[in-house]
């Protein structure tokens, strides 16, 4: 067991090395450096300022010397303007090139500096992701719940009225993307023009214009039921439903085994069979769905986020890339690989434990 | 605010002739306040030579109940060394913390804050600018005539990348050193600074008050004033996360001059996307918007918020760029000007919200403007030019941002240039990325804000070789006439050399000027003294809300 995690862990490292690479090389591909350079500099420079700005700030050095420094195994660049001030990349605000240190990338645990938001990363993406955090939990606490309820339910008698009726809502779930669901949410239950908001304004139900808010930015300070609600539909309808079409295949499955048969026959009440013998082994296949979803829902994060101006690690996402902030992108997804690959880890660790037919050798 | 201006000039033979065409109605009252102020003449002075009293006049402020909390929707962007800033925003946030020598207003006079008064003398050549007495900075330091002149020759430092100041500086730079011209900045007295210009200029004055010229502590030019902090304003950055949100609160340790009303400002950043402001602001999470545009005029109306008009010289320029072939061809140019219909432009990209141009980039609220008549539309007599231009199967590509009017204005030029018979392709490029390359597009649009006399917008814009000329127009008789322009006072002989300068604009084919837009801004019922303001200002100090 310690091996195959040590194992899973190279492949991590291997994995975010090569990501960050393929990143590196596109962010300092040369019109968005000159892009950069503009968002930065002033958004009409000249070619020649364009030049001069990205030559000052070592930008036109070879890529892989650069990609080193970002990794802390090369020593960073410094440069002596004419007029005496010293900079560099290690060279933080009143440093010289004497008291900077040589090497500062992510061995040495510095991500960096996010351009668009003259700050450091780590100071940036910690707080974003905190938020996201919050997001995906409630999501998923909404979710999984759900989803597992209407997989069993539709599964436990295969082409029942019941079964026909759940399956349709979770198709019909899963086949709406965010952006379509999240837009006729706010259409709704979040527009004082539109939907029913008008109507329960009108007969004094509710205190302010609008039923739940179309905005989340308030949740950013304090989530409330008013302003998280519309977000955390939208993310977990469209999982929602998927996680409920394979907790139903497997129940329905189980479902026709031998031993359920067997248990029928000798007479267990209907209740019994689904609670104690269909179930552990119905939630086998949903457990790995339910772990390959959480890397889902990050992209699902980014459209929600950014719809619902919610200013977490997806709309950061959004930001740093329309605005070819390089080192936050790495970072990004520096992050992104290792949610990837832990969500994995944990779910072919939770398989085994599930199911003891399965070994991990 | 208190605002003494008696020391102010009461008048000014200029000016008094100014006044004498206001009377004769060549002018305005916008065109005589701006020419008067500009010369130096006080606000109320100006009113009353033409016989008004500025109590009755628009741009009185209310004077707002003190504290109060003001979320704003604005645009967060990073702090700069002001001289660089490229977008009004970033001078809105700023203003609460480094204050500005002269003002714009709304009505288009000119008062001054960090300066008493000023004056010119008759041929514009000499500007006396008399400092307000006892103003401190927050660190504890007196501000001094020493601090404008080290701002002013900061601002003619043209070796500073994106410096904006230099080109509004323009005639105190010397070409060869790249800074202010010797002896140029002369301080008279602790609070006198005096400028001595080699020939005349008429827009120092509205140069000093635009958005790039906040004022600095001598010390700190060239810094970012939300990183030092140190400034004569009554505000300090309480927090700033680009894209997110920056808060100015009262600075407790810091006497300011004058008034200031609010506890505390909150600048929101919703995006780019005005349906996340309406969202927002049916949240409730803000009390006015830094500008509303387009359809979302009459939505935020809807919800109860009060609409603020203003007219501006403020357009979307539709320009070939002539580096580019076939717009070379002035054929071609032209026959892009004979197949749109301003008009059309104005009713589908802006819901006619504003007042139609005539493809020159003077407005009439310019006080140089002059009465060129505008093209005559004619689709077929435009094909034909392009037939013999040779270019009839070349594919036009039209280029804009992705953004409301501008994008609407657009896509209404390109179907009409295909209603004339062009062949067009049309490209919308996300706002994050259309600002990378848009002096160089070869057929684009780009919005132009207002700025207070015509011959500025023609200096930044249309200039040979000027770094904002995206037309990338170059015409030796348009230079020497703007270089004539630049140094005639009078505005009746300055419109008859913009008379030509507007027609070679017009021969030339230089570019699609549709319409002057109107600007608007909302805000909740309560919210004072947050009118919109042509060049989209916003003063930090004389908001208000009522309790």
């Amino acid at each position: 067991m310690g091996l195959f995690i040590l194992r899973r862990l190279g492949v991590m490292l291997l994995t975010a090395l090569c990501l960050t690479f393929i990143v590196f090389f596109l962010t300092n591909l040369g019109p968005n450096l000159e892009k950069l350079a503009k968002t930065q500099g002033n958004n009409r420079m000249s070619d020649a300022e364009v030049v001069q700005w990205l030559e000052n700030r070592g930008y036109t050095r070879p890529l892989v010397v650069r990609y080193g420094e970002w990794l802390g195994v090369a020593p960073g660049w410094t440069r002596v303007a004419a007029d005496g001030t010293e900079t560099g990349r290690c060279v933080d605000r009143g440093m010289t090139i004497e008291t900077a240190p040589t090497f500062c990338g992510v061995l040495q645990g510095d991500l960096g500096f996010s351009t668009v938001s003259d700050n450091e990363v780590s100071a940036i993406v910690g707080g974003r992701l905190a938020l996201t955090g919050w997001l995906m939990l409630i999501a998923f606490s909404v979710m999984v719940p759900a989803a597992l309820i209407i997989g069993i339910l539709a599964g436990m008698k295969e082409g029942s009225r019941t079964d026909r009726t759940l399956s349709t809502i979770s198709i019909a779930s899963t086949a709406t993307p965010e952006y379509v669901s999240g837009v006729i949410f706010i259409i709704l239950l979040a527009s004082s023009t539109a939907g029913l908001s008008p109507w329960l304004a009108e007969n004094g139900w509710i205190e302010g214009r609008t039923l739940f808010l179309g905005s989340s930015r308030s949740a950013m300070e304090d989530i409330t039921f008013w302003n998280f609600t519309l977000p955390v539909l939208t993310i977990a309808l469209y999982g929602m439903g998927y996680i409920a079409r394979m907790t139903r295949a497997s129940m329905a499955e189980v479902m026709t085994a031998q031993y359920i048969r067997t248990a029928r026959l000798k007479g267990v009440s209907f209740r019994n069979i689904v609670l104690k013998h269909a179930l552990r082994n119905a939630l086998i296949a949903p457990f790995t769905v339910i772990m390959l979803q959480i890397p889902w829902l990050l992209t699902g994060v980014v459209i929600v986020e950014t719809l619902f101006n919610y200013n977490g690690f997806g709309w950061t996402l959004v930001q740093a890339a329309s605005n070819n902030d390089i080192e936050l992108l790495l970072s990004i997804s520096i992050v992104a690989v290792i949610v990837v690959l832990t969500t994995q880890l944990i779910s072919d660790i939770g398989y085994v434990y599930l199911n003891p037919r399965i070994r991990i050798s | 605010m208190t605002q003494s201006t008696q020391d102010q000039l009461q008048t000014h033979p200029a000016a008094e002739m100014y006044a004498r065409e206001y009377k004769d109605g060549h002018l305005d009252r916008r065109e005589f306040l701006v020419r008067a102020t500009a010369l130096g003449v006080s606000a109320a002075a100006a009113y009353s030579m033409i016989g008004m009293s500025p109590a009755n006049a628009a741009g009185h402020r209310q004077t707002p109940p003190m504290g109060g909390t003001l979320r704003i929707q604005q645009e967060v962007r990073v702090g700069k060394d002001p001289r660089t800033y490229d977008w009004s925003q970033m001078g809105n946030l700023g203003r609460g913390i480094t204050e500005y020598l002269v003002e714009y207003n709304r009505d288009g006079s000119f008062s001054g804050i960090l300066l008493e008064s000023w004056e010119a003398n008759e041929d514009a050549t000499q500007y006396t600018l008399n400092v307000r007495q006892g103003i401190m900075f927050n660190n504890g330091d007196e501000f001094t005539a020493e601090d404008v002149a080290a701002n002013i020759r900061g601002w003619c430092d043209a070796t500073v990348e994106g410096n904006s100041m230099s080109t509004r500086m323009g005639i105190l730079v010397d070409a060869d050193t790249q800074q202010a011209i010797e002896g140029a900045i002369e301080v008279v007295d602790s609070h006198t600074v005096r400028l001595n210009l080699p020939s005349p200029d008429i827009t120092i004055i509205p140069g000093i008050a635009d958005y790039p010229a906040a004022i600095q502590h001598r010390d700190y030019i060239g810094q970012d004033p939300l990183e030092h902090g140190v400034g004569t304003g009554a505000y300090r950055l309480a927090a700033h996360e680009v894209g997110v949100q920056a808060v100015l609160e009262k600075n407790p340790d810091h006497e300011y001059w004058g008034e200031a009303y609010l506890d505390r400002i909150e600048f929101v950043d919703l995006g780019q996307d005005p349906a996340a402001w309406m969202a927002g602001a049916e949240s409730g999470e803000l009390d006015m918007t830094y500008e509303t545009t387009g359809d979302f005029v009459d939505l935020f109306t809807s919800i109860g918020f009060e609409v603020s008009e203003v007219t501006t010289a403020a357009t979307v320029v539709i320009r070939p760029n002539q580096n580019n072939p076939p717009y070379d061809n002035r054929m071609v140019r032209q026959a892009l000007l004979k197949a749109v219909d301003n008009q059309v432009l104005l009713d589908l990209g802006m819901a006619g919200r504003g007042e139609m141009a005539r493809d020159y980039h003077v407005s009439p609220i310019h006080p140089e403007w002059a009465d060129v008549p505008a093209i005559e539309v004619d689709k077929d007599a435009a094909y034909a030019l392009l037939e013999e231009a040779g270019e009839a199967d070349h594919v036009f590509e039209v280029i804009s941002i992705d953004d409301g009017y501008r994008r609407d204005t657009t896509d209404a030029y390109a179907s009409q240039l295909r209603d004339a018979g062009f062949n067009v392709e049309r490209t919308v490029i996300p706002g994050s990325t259309f600002w990378n390359d848009w002096t160089n597009y070869p057929l684009s649009s780009t919005n132009w804000n207002h700025r207070e006399l015509g011959v500025m917008i023609l200096n930044l814009a249309y200039r040979t070789g000027v770094p904002w000329n995206e037309a990338a127009f170059s015409n030796e008789e348009f230079d020497s006439l703007l270089d004539q322009a630049n140094g005639i006072q009078d505005a009746d002989e300055r419109r008859e050399v913009m008379r030509r300068l507007e027609e070679i604009m017009q021969e030339e084919g230089v570019a699609t000027i549709p319409y002057w837009r109107s600007l608007y801004r909302h805000y909740r019922p309560g919210v004072i003294n947050a009118e919109m303001h042509p060049k989209f200002e916003i003063n930090p100090h004389y908001l208000g809300i009522e309790a």
